[in-house]
């Protein structure tokens, strides 16, 4: 799976398109007209909208021309497969992170994450890996909490553990 | 000279062994606070409020403003290193600091970075001892109108001079405009573009958005060439240090530039992130010659960073001596007066003389134990970028997820900062510029407030923007700074084209 | 972690050994979620009522501060209601908690928090600049008779505590203002001081710096009587000195803006009492008194049937201008 520049383009412009829509209807529901008293609540997101929409068809047209003009030469590609992978790799890490950080806390979430990057991306041994998790959980919960008085999000587990 | 004296009198004050004590203890507190995204100094400043109560007002004081410099100071630390700002006044510092590091010069980049701000801090204080009263009196002419023009004026110094493609930058300036633009709006008092999500009911928060779209957009595009930190096998020598300090007087155009900028940012209610932006803009119009901006220039350091810290300590004289904050941290050592039963205001330079100089004296105390503290942590920094990739990391993953929940504790702003990571490492390999959207993230909703508050008080007319001698050539500086280097760019091209017909 | 379980314990132990004390006590760190930003006027009520209630040792568990001020405070009160039944979320607001329910379409309703007590009451006037022709309320006020919607009128946020009270202004009098909505109050009374708007309407605090300087200077407070006592502020002028709006025949007997602190709705009333108990404390402390007369409030401390009689009567007075106004949401 290689992804090229033009796909990336694209994506971006349809999804700044999107955007820009997404301002001009909710700019729409508060009314965007022009009163005596200046401009409606609606007005600036609805024209800054229009622009956004605008801007973005100059950069899918620019990208689909650009496409063409290459002809049948090879493209730059955006993403080669090792890169996607790493990425990917990468993104899903960072999701499941989100996950677990939600169900379970930004304690479990953050020891997890760093021990399994330690672990299987670092080559470090396991108990290493964990240790160093752990530290930073510690560090994390001294320096917000303990310092600060900050509470950070926290699952099920802590309050087991008399951590409120 | 009656100025002087009393500045004499504050040194009196401020340096007893108890306020240096404090000094210390709060810039190295600031410190941690900067470092950390999210966990800014308006949070360190609130925190310590209540344990205010127990001091005297002056010694309170010196503590809070010594937080406030402390983390100002280490804003920029993780800008250089991580490409995370940890304060929202050090992001224009990432655009120059973070190449600059990149390429293996990271001491010399924090280096360059401290003793500009060290030196802006210390131009504001020169400027708050020699005017206040006049300062003051100047700031009270800014009505609605004033403000808007201030705020165009930074947009224009900013936008003005790009070198990415215009539509890009369009897209990118009005997407945060409209991101800017969601949750209350405070003229009409309706809630706009929230379709019915209760989460985006206090809006985007600017923070949470720097920290998805710098740190982790800039992690992903790290990560795509491999579990490693590009280019930073410096070594890091101490002798590096004094070597960028015998480097600083070269700068001397864009030191005193950048701290005009800073101080009048900071007099007039700009504050200090629209202060390093407009640096950071004016100093890539006004270069000629070298490596283009954006690819770690020195200048591109020290503009941001001379003018944030200038604006920084000059914030400090509207809030005293009108009681109006122009950043975040200025409201809640304000908040810190009142509680403590001081009436910020113009008399309060005549009645608390005590209080007021010997803050004006401890700032020149506190920023200098600063740039000596800060100075002595930039080994340890560097050295942080030592640590194996896959163990720094998750670790910065992890801050910059806690820095983002820590804003307004909501669990949204995960999300969020998930979404704007992608958005980063996209924008950036397809040559979307950051700078636009984030600035218009900062201005955008208080430069709509102050032309809705132009067009009540004018009933509609844009007239109100050239009706006095001020606003109109705040407007003119303001429109010359967009359109002359389009002008000089098309001309030069005219130029050019001759010969060849 | 030591400091927090040795919180913990001694409040256990105090629990243990004075069951008579209170039936309830917290058993975790408490929040106080504050309807402002830092700074605001709302944060230090809820700042200074921590620092009373820690120094003191009227709460032993610790206290965070958690500021959720979007929304013009909403956040704060949707968190509420997400909290349904959370012994330890005290919620620090003015009146906005129910107003704002009543202008904006917002998810929650003032029956999802339970009011515990309001511990100040915060004043409004009338100011004009220092050298400004208006004498009294009412030569403002006939001024913008004269000329209907020029004179322009500066206040904080939009269809908030300002707006209303420059509104039940105009629909008592017949005059029109030309109202400016700002970001604060602070900045309120900068854009006064400079001659940018005519008049503002803002709490004593917010204004005080100006007045001192003599750059402003007070017209009328819409107070039943005059504020208390205080040592002269400008010139030989006190607070005390100010007339009531009523006394220059402006027909509004009262508008003040009370402090206020909720819970969730729907935890136990042994807890409600042991929140009211440990602010009555605070109320009663000289700190607390400190406080009030630092930033010019009043006090007047409210709980029970008479906390829900205030809240019955401000709601009813406000909704009316509401409707008067056409701001009424749905």
């Amino acid at each position: 799976m290689t992804v090229k520049v033009f796909h990336a383009e694209l994506g971006t412009a349809i999804a700044t398109g999107l955007l820009g829509l997404a301002g001009v209807i909710g700019a729409t529901e508060l009314g965007h007209g022009w009163t005596e008293s200046g401009p409606e609540a609606g007005y600036f997101p609805f024209h800054v909208g229009l622009i956004l929409i605008g801007a973005s068809l100059w950069n899918l047209v620019a990208a689909f021309l650009k496409h063409r003009a290459a002809g049948s030469d090879p493209e730059e590609p955006f993403l080669d497969r090792d890169k996607a992978r790493r990425l990917g790799v990468f993104i899903a890490a960072l999701l499941v992170f989100v996950i677990v950080t939600l169900t379970l806390g930004i304690y479990v979430g953050s020891t997890l994450y760093i021990t399994w990057s330690a672990w299987r991306q670092g080559g470090y041994r396991l108990p290493l890996a964990l240790g160093t998790g752990a530290g930073f959980a510690v560090a994390l919960y001294l320096i917000f909490e303990a310092i600060f008085r900050i509470p950070l999000l926290k699952g099920p587990i802590e309050p087991l553990l008399g951590i409120y | 000279m009656e100025n002087f004296d009393l500045l004499m009198h504050g040194f009196g004050i401020a340096i007893t062994p108890m306020h240096l004590m404090l000094m210390v203890g709060g810039v190295l507190m600031g410190l941690i606070v900067g470092v950390l995204p999210g966990l800014g100094a308006p949070n360190g400043v609130s925190l310590l409020i209540p344990l205010t109560f127990a001091l005297d007002p002056t010694s309170a004081i010196i503590l809070l403003s010594s937080i406030y410099w402390g983390a100002l100071f280490g804003g920029s630390t993780t800008s250089i290193l991580f490409n995370i700002p940890g304060e929202p006044s050090s992001v224009a510092t990432t655009f120059d600091g973070y190449p600059m590091a990149r390429s293996g010069q990271s001491t010399r980049a924090l280096t360059l970075a401290f003793m500009s701000a060290g030196f802006g801090a210390l131009l504001g204080v020169i400027v708050i001892t020699l005017l206040a009263g006049w300062a003051s009196n100047f700031a009270l002419k800014f009505g609605a109108p004033e403000y808007f023009a201030v705020y165009f004026l930074a947009f224009a110094a900013f936008i003005g001079m790009g070198s990415a493609a215009p539509m890009k930058t369009l897209v990118s300036l009005a997407a945060g405009l409209l991101l800017a633009s969601v949750g209350m709006d405070s003229v009409t008092g309706s809630i706009r573009l929230t379709f019915g999500f209760e989460d985006l009911l206090g809006g985007i928060s600017f923070l949470v958005v720097v920290i998805g779209l710098f740190g982790i957009g800039e992690l992903l595009s790290t990560v795509q060439e491999g579990l490693r930190f590009r280019g930073v096998a410096s070594k890091i020598d101490l002798r590096d240090v004094f070597r960028t300090i015998a480097e600083l007087p070269r700068y001397w155009a864009t030191y005193l530039r950048s701290g005009a900028i800073g101080i009048w940012m900071g007099i007039t209610p700009g504050g200090p992130t629209a202060a390093s932006f407009m640096s950071y803009g004016i100093a890539r119009s006004s270069s000629r010659k070298g490596a283009p901006f954006g690819t770690g220039r020195p200048e591109g350091i020290v503009a941001p960073e001379t003018a944030d810290h200038s604006a920084g300590s000059c914030a400090m004289l509207p809030m005293l001596a009108l009681g109006v904050p122009s950043s975040a941290t200025a409201a809640v050592m304000m908040g810190g007066l009142m509680i403590w039963g001081l009436t910020p205001g113009p008399m309060l330079f005549a009645t608390q003389p005590d209080f007021v100089w010997g803050l004006i004296a401890s700032m020149y105390v506190s920023n200098l134990i600063g740039v000596v503290l800060v100075l002595a942590t930039v080994p340890m920094f560097a050295a942080l970028l030592r640590i194996p990739f896959t163990i720094i990391g998750p670790m910065i993953v992890a801050i910059c997820f806690v820095g983002a929940y820590t804003v307004s504790n909501a669990t949204f702003d995960l999300w969020l900062v998930l979404v704007f990571g992608l958005v980063g490492y996209l924008f950036s390999r397809l040559d979307y510029p950051l700078a636009p959207l984030v600035l218009a993230m900062v201005l955008g909703h208080k430069a709509e407030n102050a032309f809705h508050q132009s067009m009540v008080l004018s009933d509609g007319s844009l007239g109100i923007f050239f009706s006095n001698p001020l606003v109109s050539g705040i407007m003119a500086v303001g429109i010359a700074l967009l359109v002359l280097p389009k002008l000089v760019s098309m001309g030069s091209r005219l130029r050019r084209r001759v010969p060849v017909e | 972690m030591t400091k927090t379980k040795a919180g913990l314990l001694a409040a256990t132990a105090l629990m243990l050994a004075a069951p008579a004390w209170a039936e309830w006590a917290p058993s975790r760190p408490v929040e106080f979620v504050v309807a402002s930003g830092a700074g605001g006027g709302t944060d230090n009520f809820a700042r200074t009522i921590q620092a009373v209630l820690t120094r003191d040792g009227i709460v032993e568990s610790p206290i965070v501060v958690l500021n959720k001020g979007g929304g013009s405070g909403a956040e704060a009160f949707l968190y509420a209601r997400q909290n349904e039944g959370d012994p330890h979320k005290l919620i620090f607001g003015t009146n906005n908690v129910y107003l704002l329910p009543h202008v904006a379409k917002l998810a929650y309703t003032v029956e999802d928090l339970q009011p515990v007590a309001a511990l100040a009451l915060d004043e409004f006037l009338v100011w004009v600049k220092a050298d400004s022709p208006y004498q009294t309320v009412m030569d403002l006020v006939n001024a913008a008779k004269d000329a209907p919607g020029t004179i322009p009128f500066g206040g904080s946020q939009s269809k908030d505590t300002d707006e209303t009270l420059v509104a039940l202004i105009e629909q008592t009098t017949g005059a029109d203002f030309k109202y400016v909505p700002f970001n604060g109050g602070g900045e309120v009374g900068v854009q006064l001081a400079g001659g940018h708007v005519a008049a503002n309407v803002n709490n004593p605090n917010e204004n005080a710096g100006q007045w001192q300087a003599g750059a402003i200077r007070p017209l009328c407070v819409f107070a039943p009587q005059r504020m208390a006592e205080s040592e002269p502020v400008s010139g030989d002028m006190g607070w005390h000195d100010i007339p009531t709006c009523k006394e220059q025949g402006l027909e509004i007997e009262s508008y003040q803006m009370p402090r206020t602190v909720w819970l969730p709705a729907g935890t136990e009333p042994e807890v409600l009492a042991y929140y009211q108990d440990a602010l009555k404390k605070v109320a009663e402390s000289q700190d607390w008194k400190d406080y009030l007369a630092k930033t010019s409030q009043s006090a007047s401390f409210l709980t029970g049937e008479e906390l829900a009689r205030f809240i019955e009567t401000s709601e009813a007075n406000a909704v009316k201008v509401f409707e008067a106004e056409g701001w009424t949401a749905q």
